[in-house]
């Protein structure tokens, strides 16, 4: 189920809304692989009426009236649970409406529900949550990704027609890519993070999960209008691509030149790499110019990540602290700092907890300027590093990670290869960029796939770029 | 031992707008209890804040009007500690770099002479909610969490109570004439946290500090600055260290009391606010502010000693609050006399009852143009300056004006030449044998003559008229 051809069956009245929602309602059902955390049948069902009385009068508004979605349970959801996959929030019903349900609904989608991810976005996985792992949904044994892996999975199996997902270090790129899903983080500033829960803050991207590279455009007009309630949301253009895509067929790619780095390549497994390698081949057929770029710093980003997110995350989590919303120990509470240490030791997993300590470590007095700081001036390097590159291409080719996903429980055998699984994904939020996952392959039942990085603010372009290797593909 | 006295202010200024720092909810110090609270100011996961553009224009206010260098890029951070009152865990403050800098106040100290004290920073920031205690419950009332404030950090220039408190007269008043800051000390308003340190006579090396923690009236200031010298003298005197402490004045006692000591491990692990992009001012909105800037105290007091002829020390006394200069202008419009008179009157009569009954200028029951009235009549000969105290002080309690008492007063002055010559005819006839002693040379004898037409006309006669005519009767 997809949105660009529901949205054509809507408008030609070949299917209804409340069919669409049934069928993904039944899906949303069956949780095979445990996608949501919070199911809203009865708000489906009522919102899915709504949306055929309103599309039988006067068709359908947008592409997404009447279409099915679901939300990542960091997007905060007036008066429904919003957990942020995690204890300390597992009780907490927002009092208001954050930007991205607000603009969803506003255009008419039907929230099927709220999915599951790491615990405040925390992993690659989505197995940090106490809401269970989320299960890959064409093999049970292996990992969905994450930290957006609900989202990847509800469209995977057809809960959802498509599903919004944060991108702090790769968090919509790498499940969608486990998934065999189109990804999209946009360049930091083009959408507004107001209502989505904050993990690093300078770093966090709202984006879709979908079935296309169409589909993600035809999300992101809806969600890039202008949010004053956001004053890093510095773009004033809102997106408008989907009917410049229409008219792409072939020859786009011509001309264009795409960056590469021969040693990520050759870096990743060889399944992967195979993948990448026949996908290049396709740009070139197109007519595209491939360029080998150097991306020097790009080898200290998962370190520069790593300090500069679990800073920001150190703060950003002071807030949930027992006192005034969330989770709080109700056998302690002996004196006010008892309170603070049990809520939170109580309240937050251990991946959470551990990157509060590092952040918390790299901010204090004396240790600031070697870590924090330095991690800093690391990330305006890679800025450089990308700025560089782009006067030689229009867009770069990289892997999003160097292997298909992995199997359930192998991340804690070796926590820092995993965060090195971060090296493609991380670099593109450093320097705020946007970044398109596309899949394309499969290995053994899961799917590859590759990421095309843009410029600043072009994301139009990306999207263009992404979609005409799409048509090829798919003919 | 002589020591000298260092003395530095740091002053809390909460701003008079009419919205919180970084979200719309009303400022109200009267509403009931978190009833202006929204999800910003209460710290909601996924909330962000946003500018207060009059915040900012205030801030460039007190930054022109204390000769202050305006940075044109400051940046906020946030300073992370864990209290209640504090929602978000942090408060969003400026470290690095404060919106103005490098700044100075002229105040006179105790020899009367114009002396320079330096502000190092003005800095913008949010104040905290409120926690109270209930027996075994704490409560926290969130309606002040947010309210913009300004800290105004002075440099270590002041060397006796008096200075300081001179210091913290002007920077109040220039506050209140800026109509940026409500100044009610009693609210919370202008908060003052004092530091002081001593050394020996002419030692080049500063002291160990102590920190006195929100002073709230300036005779406090005083009182605590006093004890705090006294207290640092004996503990030197008596070879012992002053240890660096947070100290609280207590009203009661009149003494400080022991906070916290203070340690090295004091971290707030300061990082630059990721949801706030730096503040970029201009040189137009500062010449736009500068435009608009009104007449402050020192251009008031120049100006009052130049066109009204008062002495340095009334220009100050009437120049110290704005209600109050204003009302002394008001006051000699219609009236057409000395103004020094004018300001006398002000000074010695109505301040005094003011400040006997608690009461400010706006709240006098004199107007100006009463006032103004009273002295007209006194210059007039209507009534002596004795009976017009006694005139004043029925206007002050029954809001008349001075026409109306005099009247119902039946004090009317006598001034009619023929009238009182008749009188003083009788009087002189009648006592032949204190003519004899006059004319003899007792001029003592004068006195009788008056003193008898005086009680003849119940005190009526205009004085100075009387002796005129008693004179020239008696040759």
């Amino acid at each position: 189920m997809n949105i660009y051809d529901s949205h054509s069956a809507l408008k030609k009245k070949k299917i209804s809304s409340l069919e669409l929602i049934t069928e993904a309602l039944k899906k949303a059902h069956q949780n095979k692989n445990n996608s949501f955390i919070s199911l809203t049948s009865d708000l489906a069902l009522n919102q899915a009426r709504t949306a055929d009385e309103e599309i039988s009068a006067r068709g359908p508004r947008s592409w997404l009236h009447g279409i099915p979605y679901s939300l990542k349970d960091l997007f905060i959801t007036k008066g429904i649970r919003t957990t942020a996959g995690s204890k300390i929030l597992f009780n907490y019903v927002p009092p208001y409406d954050g930007f991205i349900s607000k603009k969803i609904s506003n255009a008419g989608g039907v929230l099927m529900g709220k999915v599951s991810c790491d615990e405040f976005g925390m992993g690659s996985t989505n197995e940090n949550t106490p809401f269970g792992p989320v299960h890959h949904p064409l093999n049970p044994e292996f990992v969905a990704g994450g930290s957006s892996g609900g989202s990847a999975a509800s469209v995977a199996e057809g809960s959802a027609a498509f599903s919004m997902g944060t991108d702090t270090g790769g968090s919509i790129r790498l499940p969608a890519n486990f998934c065999g899903l189109v990804g999209f983080k946009p360049t930091y500033g083009r959408v507004s993070r107001y209502g989505q829960i904050a993990y690093g803050s300078s770093l966090d991207q709202a984006g879709p999960i979908t079935h296309s590279v169409l589909d993600a455009a035809c999300v992101m007009e809806f969600i890039t209008e202008k949010d004053l309630l956001d004053v890093t949301n510095v773009a004033n253009k809102k997106m408008s691509v989907v009917h410049e895509l229409e008219k792409i067929k072939s020859g786009y790619l011509k001309d264009k030149t795409i960056g590469f780095s021969q040693e990520f390549i050759d870096a990743c497994d060889p399944e992967v790499r195979n993948s990448l390698n026949d996908a290049l081949k396709i740009f070139e057929n197109e007519g595209a110019k491939l360029k080998n770029i150097s991306l020097p710093h790009l080898k200290y980003s998962v370190a520069a990540y790593y300090l500069i997110a679990t800073s920001e995350a150190s703060t950003n989590l002071a807030r949930y602290d027992g006192i005034h919303f969330g989770f709080r120990d109700k056998m302690s509470s002996k004196n006010l700092e008892d309170t603070y240490i049990r809520s939170r030791t109580l309240g937050f997993g251990e991946e959470v907890r551990k990157r509060i300590i590092l952040g918390t470590f790299s901010l204090s007095a004396g240790y600031q300027d070697q870590y924090f700081a330095q991690a800093c001036k690391v990330r305006r390097k890679i800025y450089e590093d990308f700025t560089t590159a782009f006067f030689q291409c229009d867009a770069i080719f990289s892997p999003v990670c160097a292997s298909v996903a992995f199997k359930q429980g192998e991340s804690k055998q070796d926590p820092i290869k995993m965060y090195m699984n971060d090296l493609y994904t991380i670099p593109v939020n450093l320097a705020g960029l946007p970044g398109l996952a596309i899949p394309f392959g499969h290995h053994k039942g899961l799917p590859t796939g590759f990421q095309l990085i843009g410029k600043s603010f072009q994301d139009e372009e990306l999207l263009k770029i992404g979609h005409a290797f799409e048509s090829v593909v798919k003919g | 031992m002589n020591y000298d006295v260092v003395i530095g202010l740091e002053v809390h200024a909460q701003l008079s707008t009419l919205t919180k720092a970084w979200c719309q909810c009303e400022i109200s110090v009267s509403a009931f209890e978190n009833t202006k609270v929204c999800e910003v100011c209460s710290a909601q996961p996924g909330t962000l804040p946003v500018y207060n553009k009059k915040a900012i224009e205030y801030a460039i206010k007190l930054g022109l009007a204390t000769n202050s260098r305006i940075n044109k890029v400051s940046v906020f951070d946030r300073k992370n500690y864990f209290y209640p009152d504090l929602p978000k865990g942090y408060q969003i403050t400026q470290f690095q770099t404060p919106v103005a800098e490098n700044g100075h106040l002229d105040i006179f100290d105790d020899e009367g002479n114009i002396k320079k004290v330096g502000i190092q920073r003005i800095q913008m920031e949010e104040d905290t909610g409120k926690s109270s205690h209930l027996g075994e419950k704490s409560l926290i009332n969130l309606n002040r969490s947010g309210t913009p404030l300004l800290e105004i950090v002075s440099e270590p220039h002041m060397s006796t109570a008096k200075e300081a408190s001179s210091y913290l007269k002007k920077l109040h008043s220039i506050l209140v004439y800026l109509g940026i800051c409500h100044g009610n000390m009693q609210d919370g308003n202008f908060r003052c946290d004092v530091n002081v340190s001593i050394k020996p006579k002419g030692s080049e090396k500063y002291g160990t500090r102590t920190e006195v923690k929100n002073v709230n009236s300036f005779r406090h200031v005083e009182m605590c600055i006093e004890h705090e010298v006294q207290r640092h003298q004996q503990i030197l005197d008596s070879g012992n260290k002053v240890l660096q402490q947070t100290l609280l004045f207590d009203v009661e006692t009149k003494a400080t009391k022991v906070l916290r000591t203070k340690s090295d491990a004091d971290d707030y692990r300061y990082f630059p606010e990721p949801d706030l992009l730096p503040l970029i001012i201009s040189d137009s909105e500062i010449q736009k502010v500068q435009d608009n800037l009104p007449e402050l105290p020192d251009a008031k007091i120049k100006r009052f000693i130049l066109d009204y002829g008062i002495p340095a020390y009334d220009a100050n006394v009437l120049t110290a609050e704005k209600e109050l200069a204003n009302y002394f202008e008001a006051a000699l419009k219609n009236y057409e006399g000395e103004a020094k008179k004018m300001s006398n009157w002000i000074m010695v009569e109505l301040l005094r009852y003011l400040n006997e009954a608690g009461t400010s200028i706006e709240r006098s029951p004199v107007s100006p143009n009463s006032l103004a009235g009273l002295l007209n009549a006194i210059n007039s000969g209507k009534i002596s300056g004795k009976q017009a105290k006694d005139v004043f002080l029925k206007m002050y309690d029954s809001g008349h004006s001075a026409d109306v008492i005099i009247k119902e007063m039946g004090l009317e002055q006598i001034s009619d030449e023929k009238m009182i010559t008749e009188i003083a005819q009788k009087i002189i006839n009648a006592n032949s044998v204190n003519v004899e002693k006059y004319k003899a040379g007792n001029e003592r004898i004068f006195g009788f003559f008056v003193g008898q037409v005086m009680k003849e006309t119940n005190g009526q006669a205009n004085p100075s008229l009387t002796s005129e005519i008693i004179k020239r009767l008696l040759g």
